[in-house]
């Protein structure tokens, strides 16, 4: 038996109208229905349609159903099992995997006699299958529509068939009107149909027929049934580059044609060609002028030419399309559907500049999306600060890392070198707020730190004291400290920044220093009021008001400390920590740079900076309203956090000039990356607690790791290179390292140093002894080899130090002595300069006054080193800290089992 | 994914037992090639080129000879010889040596897929041995066929007869030209074309059709070709490093296709939908640095895996990640946004912070959650970005890309980069 097609049409047709191509009583049936792709499109394409998928496919799987909003439908192993429970189709739906389509349309035919329409989705079949299947097709009287595609739909009938055109919610975009829709493109045909909305076109049949070489449901077949469809008064066609398709195409009605792909006749890459039957005489040029011909218009629509004919016009720009149609349709005298529906013009629905200045043009201001967008948009904006994925984070840092090249570490973004040339407080912020503070919020900084480092009357002291006197190293009198600052020291602190950020998240304060902000809309119940206030219990603190004092002194502005103060009580300690620590997290956490953890948590780190810069001072300099004789007030209203530094490692205040040295040295310190052996047992320590459960996870223990994991051999050493200068240094008139005219000959004792260390070196050779001990400072394993090397941080040092007119005297000598070890012969090449002699070099020259007079003792400059590294090593210790508990997941940071090994 | 030229081809046509050629390769002997003049008495000299370029003839890239001397002197003049046609380019790497096929006869023939038919069609005459194009259509048959029938003697026939071609062409032709139809159907071919194919008489008279020329097209779609044993070297000549590498992850699920447009653009586009990609790519022009279609729902494994290859390789000279299509119909914007930031963010923590504003234009299913699970990328990373919605008309969002980076040219680049912290020239 052979289907007779539509007369006139050398080839089979059965589609006679564009009403017949997806309709209410068209039933389908889905081949592979549990597939990926069905499995989401198929319960809203039935549940649209009013339920017209009979049954679906899937080998193996009889017996399953997919569940649909309109009720399950049943799957089988085949059609004709389907068949045989005596349902019935005539539409089939191929969902199948390339391979699989060409043998799935044959079953569609071969099994159902009342087929009538298949529509193929799958993409990438081949050329060979789809020139089987248009045979199939042919022979067998079946239009087909696809493949490639998105399949049809009817805004009239309210029926999608196959794909997902209009999306998951159709209703949107499938609009009831008088246009109908042909598209290569499956992704424009609903874009095409909702941007027609906006001149008030709606739509009738939209086919969406794939691009593939064979369109077994193309241009030509669509014209027909458009010219037959009472119901369509225009149509848009949408078509891109390669085939005869839309050649001399008589549409009977006006149409907007629109071609894009005139880029694609540009590609440089090789063509073949293979006659004159492809690849030639089909680019985009070619077709728009096979649509300017047929419409009569003598060229491109655009707003500002717009030329169209009665017959229609051909745009080259989807966007055009709307008002090109209206163009079109009021030539033939006919009016738009219904009222327009929104514009294309730009919308920004998100944005962050992240505080650059956009000019105007590019500033767009967000405006409020469409529903339901508008409330979705509204609640991602109620999650405060970043979301940050977890991930294993053993040996990895989302916070430092080292150039291998220069061997530079940076922390978050910020190098080393950078910030060693950055007040302190800026950097003891950094790891916390991933930015450099404000001068608003290192004095508010220095204010909460200060607050805290006084540790008479508290077991801290104590503790350290305690450890101390045991004999212990520098790190171990801090950790015994750090142990007491627990969870329970910081509960109250945390509670109140957690609450602080809870009153004002949703208030519209981008910035925490806006005093302007009416904190008068902010409602506070009791509960939260209690919170803030001080106890009876700390009835005899004074800090608070020294604290506030002290604020107003340098000027500080912060907005959660005016609405603390409004509360009319007397505030704790703790709410002013947390009100101080919000100011300088506020902004971060708005632009979201740093989560809602971070900033919670800010105020246990303060604590801890100050706990443990107390506790390496010894315990007797701690008194009631002074620190190593400075007074309270003094402290908390005018000092920077070098100068606490400084008065810890000496117990006196330093002087401008000392402070320098003293930051560009904790600066240079702050980190060498995750791999470091204090990162290493900091990432250890949280990971042991379990950083999954954030509130498990005891930050003081964490500074704790850090402190355990450093000891003589790592940042004790620091004493080496200052012992190595002393000794080139000892018995020599040195009064002021910083002044140039010292009137020693540096060249002279760096070649005497040389020469005995050659010989040493000789006569270690000779008895065949390992040879003099490697000097400290000189030397490194990546920068070596040339005539002359540099340690790329040492120059910089020296650069800036230079550019100063600032002087080290040590500095001068290292740089004399590995000029004094080539000459001599001592080494082959000039050696470098390395950080470490920067270090000692700076931090010898603070010291040496005190050394000189016998106030400090060799061992003390020990303890000094020890310490300088640790002040610098907790800033970033801090930075590894916050990082692994928002990033890492529990216990990440073992070694599996595989990697250990076993030595005898 | 194309075979020109007869060293190749003729291999090829041996499947199916077709006829061709003498030929060697660029490694032929002097020994080699004087015994082929000495069979042969006049050979031809032909650049090898991958892939496919046309007009090779007309440019005098065959070379002749009758000696030894004169053959390597051609193999010299073509071994690397650069070949220009419209707006390809190839350069040859070796040069195939082919005894001549005297004969009085030579057919054009090629199987393709017609649209104008919707069906395999040939293309036959017996006048070739010059372009299809410049032969009277008179003596041109085009004639479609069936599919599942596939090319039968009888259509040659009628062809033929049609064209009025000379009797004693006919029967050698019924009976050889429809073994091409197995040759191109079975082994996954596009195209085949053979021109010119050279009647050589052999006793009493009797014509063998003998292929000497040899074009070609397979489809990347269908794995048939891979019976064929071809070397992979053969398919790589017309594709980038970056092509090669993100094209690997071509399968149905999820589009890949990918072009490089310029390689000094500034725009990178991962573009969703064929329609979106081709608007994009037009507006866009010079600025971008590659056309794409990442359409097809593709799973987050997928995604991620392109974005990072495309990261790569142009992320460092991008001033805008411009990540742009219609509103999806089916394609997870959360998934596919996922993926792409946490790409991003590995690219950055291996590499480094890079310059780059991000520009965003979709609409889809997950639309909300997808922006805001890349706002939050964006963010931790510090790149400005504006996310339009699908109400904003497409070309009007690739507009305001291009005036970013016409911003980021003007200074915004450098800006971005001290926010970023960056020191190197960027």
């Amino acid at each position: 038996m052979h289907k007779t097609g539509i007369k006139g049409f050398p080839y089979y047709l059965g589609l006679d109208s564009l009403d017949e191509v997806a309709t209410r009583t068209d039933r389908v049936c889905v081949l592979n229905i549990l597939g990926g792709e069905s499995r989401q499109v198929t319960p809203v394409s039935h549940a649209f349609s009013g339920g017209n998928v009979v049954f679906g496919t899937s080998p193996g799987r009889r017996g399953q159903r997919l569940a649909t909003p309109v009720g399950d439908i049943p799957v089988y192993n085949n059609v004709r099992e389907g068949l045989s429970d005596g349902l019935s189709f005539n539409t089939g739906v191929v969902y199948l995997p390339p391979s699989g389509v060409r043998d799935g349309v044959a079953e569609l035919i071969r099994v159902n006699p009342d087929l009538r329409k298949i529509v193929m989705i799958t993409e990438k079949i081949s050329v060979h299958d789809a020139r089987e299947i248009r045979a199939l097709g042919q022979a067998n009287g079946i239009d087909i529509i696809g493949g490639n595609c998105l399949g049809v739909a009817d805004s009239w009938n309210r029926v999608r068939i196959g794909g997902a055109l209009g999306g998951d919610h159709p209703d949107e975009v499938l609009l009831k009107g008088s246009i109908a829709i042909f598209s290569n493109s499956g992704g424009f045909t609903t874009t095409i149909a909702q941007y027609l909305g906006t001149e008030g076109w709606g739509t009738t049949t939209l086919i969406s027929s794939g691009k593939d070489v064979y369109i077994h449901y193309a241009a030509r077949d669509f014209a027909h049934a458009l010219k037959n469809d009472a119901r369509s008064k225009a149509a848009v066609l949408y078509a891109e580059p390669g085939g005869y398709y839309e050649h001399a195409v008589d549409f009977g009605k006006p149409v907007v044609a629109c071609v894009v792909g005139r880029w694609k006749s540009k590609l440089t890459r090789a063509v073949g060609h293979a006659g004159a039957l492809a690849g030639s005489g089909d680019r985009a040029e070619e077709k728009e002028r096979w649509f300017m011909e047929a419409f009569g218009v003598d060229a491109l629509f655009t707003p500002e030419h717009p030329v169209v004919s009665a017959k229609g016009a051909v745009v080259t720009n989807i966007a055009h399309i709307p008002a090109a149609l209206s163009a079109v349709m009021r030539l033939n005298g006919e009016t738009p559907d219904f009222a327009p529906r929104g514009n294309l013009a730009l919308k920004p629905w998100i944005a962050n500049d992240q505080g650059l200045e956009l000019p105007a043009e590019l500033a767009l201001p967000t405006v409020e999306a469409v529903s339901p967008y508008d409330e979705q948009i509204k609640g991602l904006r109620t999650q405060v600060g970043a979301v940050i994925p977890r991930q294993n984070m053993k040996d990895k840092s989302g916070a430092t890392v080292m150039d291998p090249r220069t061997q530079v570490t940076s922390v978050h973004g910020y190098s080393v070198l950078d910030l060693a040339l950055q007040p302190l407080e800026a950097n003891f912020a950094l790891p916390l707020v991933h930015e450099i503070a404000t001068e608003n919020d290192r004095a508010m900084l220095d204010i909460a730190v200060a607050a805290e480092i006084n540790l008479v009357g508290d077991p801290a002291l104590a503790a350290a004291d305690a450890a101390r006197d045991a004999g212990n190293s520098p790190n171990t009198v801090m950790a015994a400290a750090t142990a007491i600052i627990g969870p329970k020291r910081v509960e109250r602190a945390l509670a109140c920044s957690a609450r602080l950020i809870d009153l004002f998240a949703h208030s519209g304060l981008l910035d925490g220093r806006d005093e302007s902000f009416d904190v008068g809309v902010i409602a506070v119940d009791d509960e939260t009021r209690a919170l803030f206030l001080a106890t009876e219990a700390e009835a005899n603190d004074p800090r608070p008001e020294a604290m506030l004092k002290a604020v107003h002194e340098r000027g500080g502005r912060s907005v959660f400390l005016k609405f603390l103060e409004s509360l009319g009580g007397r505030l704790s300690r703790d709410a002013i920590l947390a009100a101080i620590s919000t100011t300088i997290a506020w902004g971060p956490l708005m632009r979201k740079r740093i989560s809602r953890l971070t900033a919670e948590t800010l105020p246990w780190y303060l604590r801890l900076y100050g706990v443990m810069i107390g506790a390496s001072i010894p315990g007797r300099d701690h008194r009631r309203g002074s620190l190593c004789g400075i007074p309270r007030d003094e402290r908390f209203g005018r000092w920077t956090m070098a100068e606490f530094l400084f008065l810890a490692l000496t117990g006196k205040k330093p002087t401008e000039d000392e402070v320098r040295p003293l930051q560009i040295l904790t600066g240079l310190l702050i980190s060498n990356g995750p791999g470091s052996i204090t990162a290493q047992g900091a990432k250890g320590a949280v990971a042991a607690d379990g950083p999954q459960s954030p509130d498990r996870v005891q930050i003081n223990k964490a500074m704790i790791g850090f402190l355990s994991h450093s000891g003589y051999s790592h940042g004790g050493n620091g004493f080496e290179g200052m012992a190595f200068l002393i000794e080139q240094f000892r018995g020599v008139d040195l009064k002021d390292p910083s002044d140039p005219g010292h009137g020693l000959d540096l060249k002279a004792m760096a070649l005497a140093f040389a020469e005995k260390y050659k010989h040493d070196k000789r006569h270690a050779k000779e008895a065949g002894s390992d040879g003099p001990r490697a000097l400290p400072g000189v030397h490194h394993p990546i920068f070596r080899g040339k005539p002359v090397n540099y340690d790329p941080r040492e120059q910089f040092i020296a650069e800036y130090m230079s550019a100063r007119g600032d002087y080290n005297v040590f500095h001068a000598f290292y740089r004399a002595l590995v000029q004094a070890l080539y000459e001599t012969g001592a080494s082959r090449y000039v050696f470098c300069v390395n950080i470490d002699a920067v270090i000692a070099a700076l931090l010898l020259a603070i010291l040496w006054k005190d050394y000189r007079s016998g106030a400090l003792s060799e061992r003390d400059l020990e303890t000094a080193a020890f310490n300088v590294f640790l002040y610098g090593r907790m800033i970033g210790a801090a930075a590894e800290i916050d990082d692994h508990l928002n990033r890492g997941r529990n216990m990440d940071t073992r070694t599996p089992q595989e990697l250990c090994a076993f030595v005898v | 994914m194309q075979i020109t030229g007869m060293l190749y081809g003729s291999k090829l046509l041996k499947h199916v037992e077709f006829p061709t050629s003498d030929v060697l390769g660029p490694g032929a002997t002097e020994d080699e090639i004087q015994a082929l003049i000495a069979r042969h008495k006049l050979i031809f000299i032909k650049p090898l080129f991958k892939g496919g370029i046309g007009k090779k003839g007309k440019s005098g890239l065959i070379g002749k000879a009758t000696d030894l001397k004169t053959a390597l002197a051609e193999k010299e003049r073509l071994y690397f010889v650069e070949h220009r046609h419209e707006n390809a380019v190839a350069k040859a790497n070796g040069v195939t040596f082919e005894g001549g096929v005297p004969a009085d006869h030579e057919i054009y023939f090629s199987i393709t897929d017609s649209t104008e038919f919707r069906a395999p069609t040939i293309t036959l005459t017996h006048r070739g041995g010059v372009d299809i194009e410049d032969v009277d259509a008179r003596y041109v048959a085009q004639v479609p066929f069936e599919a599942l029938t596939g090319l039968k003697a009888f259509v040659v026939a009628n062809a033929l007869s049609d064209i009025g071609a000379p009797k004693e062409v006919i029967s050698p032709l019924v009976q050889y030209l429809p073994r091409l139809w197995e040759l191109m159907h079975h082994y996954g071919m596009t195209t085949l074309e053979l021109n010119p194919i050279r009647m050589r008489p052999g006793r009493e008279g009797r014509l063998t059709p003998v292929a000497c020329d040899f074009k070609c097209g397979f489809d990347r779609d269908d794995p048939r070709w891979q019976r064929l044993g071809l070397p992979d070297h053969l398919f790589t000549a017309d594709t980038s490093e970056f092509e090669q590498e993100v094209n690997q992850l071509r399968t149905h699920q999820g589009q890949s296709d990918v072009f490089v447009i310029n390689d000094k653009g500034t725009i990178l586009a991962p573009t969703f939908g064929g329609g979106a990609n081709s608007l994009v790519t037009e507006v866009l022009g010079e600025a971008a640095i590659i056309s794409s279609d990442f359409g097809g729902n593709p799973p987050y494994g997928k995604m991620k895996e392109v974005a990072r290859i495309c990261y790569k390789h142009w992320l460092r000279q991008a001033n805008v990640l411009f990540i742009i299509g219609g509103k999806s119909n089916n394609t997870d914007i959360h998934e596919t946004f996922r993926a792409m930031g946490d790409a991003l963010r590995e690219h950055f923590s291996e590499y480094g912070p890079t310059p780059l504003f991000v520009v965003v234009g979709r609409g889809g299913p997950n639309l909300v959650r997808g922006m805001g699970t890349l706002a939050e990328t964006c963010d931790s990373l510090n790149l400005p970005y504006r996310f339009f919605g699908f109400d904003s008309a497409i070309s009007e969002v690739v507009n305001y890309a291009k005036k970013v980076d016409t911003w980021m040219k003007a200074g915004g680049r450098a800006e971005i980069a001290q926010l970023l912290g960056i020191k190197s020239p960027v």
